[in-house]
């Protein structure tokens, strides 16, 4: 493990990537312990504010400090943009996986069916599911698993099939050792490095997707400060003040720059080919 | 074998290494590679450098080519005739090399490039070279070509690698080695990929050449039994050290550094048994295989449908053999031969026709393998890193067959203890993962794992060809006491004939899918019927040493 950090810090990405990251991450842990305002109460006499002693970075059309708006907004956006990523993760991981240990006739019927999925475009599948179900952040959450569960299953097959033929699987199936067994416990385990690079590259998607969701007002509703939901609601007001448009859009956009680093800081550590 | 003529030592030698040092750069601080390492090889000379795995072998051989990785660091001399390849600039070793040193690798599906001719590989080093014009290096290309034995020179230089077999590759490769008449050549292991009689091909093509052009050649090998055969002058290489070089006979005859003696000592004597021969032949059969066939390929349902031929493929066709309990039947046969799609018919990876007779049950496909069926009859693999799982700890992967069999004792560790004592490795092992066990270790968990269920037929499926000889050697060792011990029975797997012949109590041989010899080991030698096991016995070399010299 000591090696793995060494060899994570030593890549520039990863070194960076790991820093953007862990600072999210505290301000996950601890953004609304420090948060200096309540973020949902309005002040009509504070209202489209730059950036001064008082508020940080200035407040909103009603008068609310964008600084503990984003502070508290940190758990709504990543968390929720992980936990998506993740889900869809495990189901895509799944499915590729035991589509690969079956091969043969079953194999193409599974994976011509996630080829016809991935065929309509995340957002698209994601906006169809949400429609579907109706607005709300677990449901916009649910949308994201399906639109990458997909993906995920492709790029695990790839993986699980190179390891379908290492002796060890043949070893379990001579065993007599069940089908479950085999996927679970002897191919999964060593499809994983793979798999978690992967993911790292897709929470920066989902935040996007999770903010593009706010934005189009069918994730988070307000007056909740989630950020997408928050550049969503600061446009109609840019020419008042730029700055609560401007300060969401940078947080996403350095939530994506820093998962996006983590994961090839990521696939170079966990090669140990590099 | 042919043999290779005395080469003139008067003269200064072509290659000349002395104190030559390298080391590679690693997290951890420099790793010494090679040690202090000091060779001459004269005009017409075939040095066989001899070292197992790791050794430092191929380490010298890219140093005299000059391909190191950045990360190496040298010390030293290395010297063609007079120039000091260490001190040459980049643009007088690319004129070096493939001019004036050739090399031929281990695995000419991988040294030839897939996507161009042959020809035009071989014609690329000519220009390169020799600076002939593109129709001079095809002419002359053809003429090589012929003059490595291959048939049809002028067609084969328009064929595209995966159109040639593996030892017309390899001669297309020894053409392009041969091409500028350089004075040295370096073979790094040219026959370990290709099939015992395919490979004694290549080496009288080796000698013939060898002694025509006179070259100074370095061959490298793992093999003693066949450096014997085609080189007059041995260094064994160990830990980067070289540990002996002399005269062949005087290395293999009196070996002076234990090292040596050791790694002579494991070279499998076809003549000198390890199991005693007398079997229970009056028992009835453990196992009967009876017309086993394997297909591969889909079935073509829509061809079917569309009239169109079957075109599947006999992995094994028509297959007859019994094994009595307690027996060691050895199947040999090249790449290819169906050896292995026969085990995997046996354990149920792969599906058959035909019916087994197991103790005297029959199983006619997957269906009937229960898990007592399982459990009587175990398969080890060839590369012990494929068949360990990489993410299980080796008391995780040795409890499992516990578990499943669900034997009458818990797999608790006294009892991982004792299945690792039974293969000679310390109990402490038990905690450690496949990746922090050396080769040899890692083929012995397998063992274990597959003795776990006290079964009655091992199959074992090249278990040895991956390890060295000094590992194969106690490898086998263990393998013998089990089956003193528990009177199992084994289907011993293997190309190394010799190997086969010391412990097997009769060979199958097989060729094409097709079991084509059923013979008793002490036998083959002298009254083996099928040409094809002829041919096997004359090709494999014979290793001389100095216990037994015909």
């Amino acid at each position: 493990m000591n090696n793995f950090l060494r060899r994570m810090i030593r890549s520039p990405q990863g070194a960076l990537g790991m820093l953007l990251v862990g600072l999210i991450l505290v301000v996950v842990v601890i953004g609304p312990a420090v948060a200096p305002h309540d973020p949902e109460i309005f002040s009509p006499l504070l209202r489209y504010k730059d950036p001064s002693p008082e508020f940080w970075l200035g407040t909103d059309q009603y008068g609310r400090d964008i600084l503990s708006r984003l502070l508290y907004g940190a758990r709504a956006t990543v968390v929720m943009a992980v936990f998506a990523t993740g889900l869809g993760t495990l189901v895509g991981a799944f499915i590729g996986t035991t589509s690969a240990y079956l091969g043969g006739r079953s194999d193409e019927i599974i994976m011509r069916t996630v080829d016809a999925v991935m065929s309509i475009p995340s957002l698209l599948l994601a906006l169809l599911i949400v429609t579907l179900l109706g607005k709300s952040s677990t449901n916009a959450l649910l949308a994201i698993a399906i639109a990458f569960t997909p993906g995920m299953a492709r790029v695990t097959r790839s993986v699980a099939l190179t390891v379908r033929k290492q002796d060890y699987v043949n070893a379990a199936i001579a065993r007599g050792e069940s089908p479950l067994f085999v996927v679970w416990r002897e191919m999964l385990p060593n499809v994983v490095a793979p798999i978690v690079v992967e993911t790292t590259v897709r929470v920066a998607f989902a935040v996007m997707l999770f903010a593009t969701l706010s934005f189009l007002g069918l994730g988070a509703q307000p007056p909740a400060p989630e950020w997408g939901l928050m550049v969503s609601e600061a446009r109609r007001y840019m020419h008042l003040s730029v700055w609560m448009l401007l300060w969401p859009a940078l947080a996403v956009a350095w939530v994506a720059i820093g998962f996006n680093l983590l994961g090839d800081g990521l696939r170079d550590a966990l090669n140990p080919r590099t | 074998m042919p043999s290779i003529p005395a080469p003139d030592l008067t003269m200064p030698p072509i290659l000349d290494i002395a104190g030559y040092c390298l080391d590679y750069a690693t997290p951890t601080g420099f790793k010494r590679a090679l040690d202090n390492v000091t060779l001459h090889i004269a005009k017409g000379e075939v040095l066989g450098l001899v070292g197992e795995s790791g050794s430092g072998k191929t380490s010298l051989a890219w140093a005299i080519m000059r391909h190191l990785p950045a990360s190496a660091r040298e010390a030293g001399r290395i010297a063609l005739t007079d120039k000091d390849l260490l001190t040459a600039s980049s643009s007088e070793i690319d004129a070096i090399r493939g001019a004036r040193i050739g090399m031929v690798f281990q695995d000419p599906s991988t040294s030839l490039n897939p996507t161009l001719p042959l020809g035009e590989q071989l014609a690329e080093v000519l220009v390169r070279h020799r600076r002939l014009t593109r129709r001079q290096a095809w002419s002359e290309g053809e003429s090589l070509l012929a003059k490595v034995g291959l048939k049809t020179p002028a067609a084969m230089m328009h064929r595209y690698p995966h159109e040639a077999s593996g030892g017309e590759k390899q001669r297309v490769v020894i053409a392009t080695a041969f091409a500028c008449q350089p004075e040295c050549i370096i073979f790094d292991e040219p026959t370990t990929a290709l099939d015992v009689i395919t490979a004694g091909e290549i080496l009288d093509l080796f000698a013939e050449l060898q002694a025509e052009t006179g070259v100074a050649s370095i061959y490298i090998s793992h093999d003693l039994a066949l450096v014997s055969n085609v080189c007059n002058r041995v260094a064994v290489i160990h830990h980067g050290k070289l540990v002996e070089q002399g005269p062949i006979r005087s290395v293999f005859t009196a070996p002076t550094h234990p090292y040596t003696r050791g790694l002579l000592a494991a070279v499998p004597q076809p003549d000198q048994r390890l199991v005693e021969m007398p079997l229970d032949t009056t028992s009835k059969a453990l196992l009967e295989v009876e017309n086993i066939s394997v297909r591969y390929g889909k079935k073509p349902f829509l061809g079917r449908l569309l009239g169109r031929k079957n075109t599947q493929f006999a992995g094994n066709h028509a297959i007859n053999l019994s094994v009595q309990p307690g027996e060691i039947l050895g199947i040999v046969g090249e790449s290819g031969s169906g050896k292995s799609t026969l085990a995997k018919a046996l354990t149920g990876l792969n599906p058959f026709e035909g019916e087994i007779r197991f103790g005297g049950r029959p199983v006619r496909g997957l269906k009937d393998m229960d898990t007592a069926y399982r459990r009587d009859v175990q398969l080890i693999f060839q590369h012990p890193d494929s068949s360990l799982n990489p993410r299980q700890r080796i008391h995780e992967i040795l409890s499992r067959p516990l578990v499943l069999y669900g034997e009458g004792r818990a797999a608790d560790a006294s009892r991982i203890a004792e299945m690792l004592e039974q293969v000679r490795l310390p109990a402490s092992y038990a905690d450690r993962y496949p990746h922090q066990l050396s080769g040899g270790e890692k083929q012995r968990v397998a063992i274990a794992r597959a003795f776990a269920s006290r079964p009655r037929l091992v199959i074992c499926d090249e278990i040895t060809s991956s390890l060295d000889v000094s590992v194969q050697a106690s490898v086998i060792e263990i393998l013998v006491d089990l089956q003193r011990l528990h009177g199992t029975g084994y289907l011993f797997i293997t190309h190394d004939l010799n190997l086969v012949r010391q412990i097997a109590h009769r060979i199958a041989v097989m060729y094409r899918g097709e079991l084509v010899e059923l013979i008793a080991a002490a036998d083959i030698a002298t009254s083996a019927k099928h040409d094809y096991t002829r041919a096997l016995i004359s090709a494999v070399p014979i290793p001389l040493t100095g216990r037994h010299r015909p």
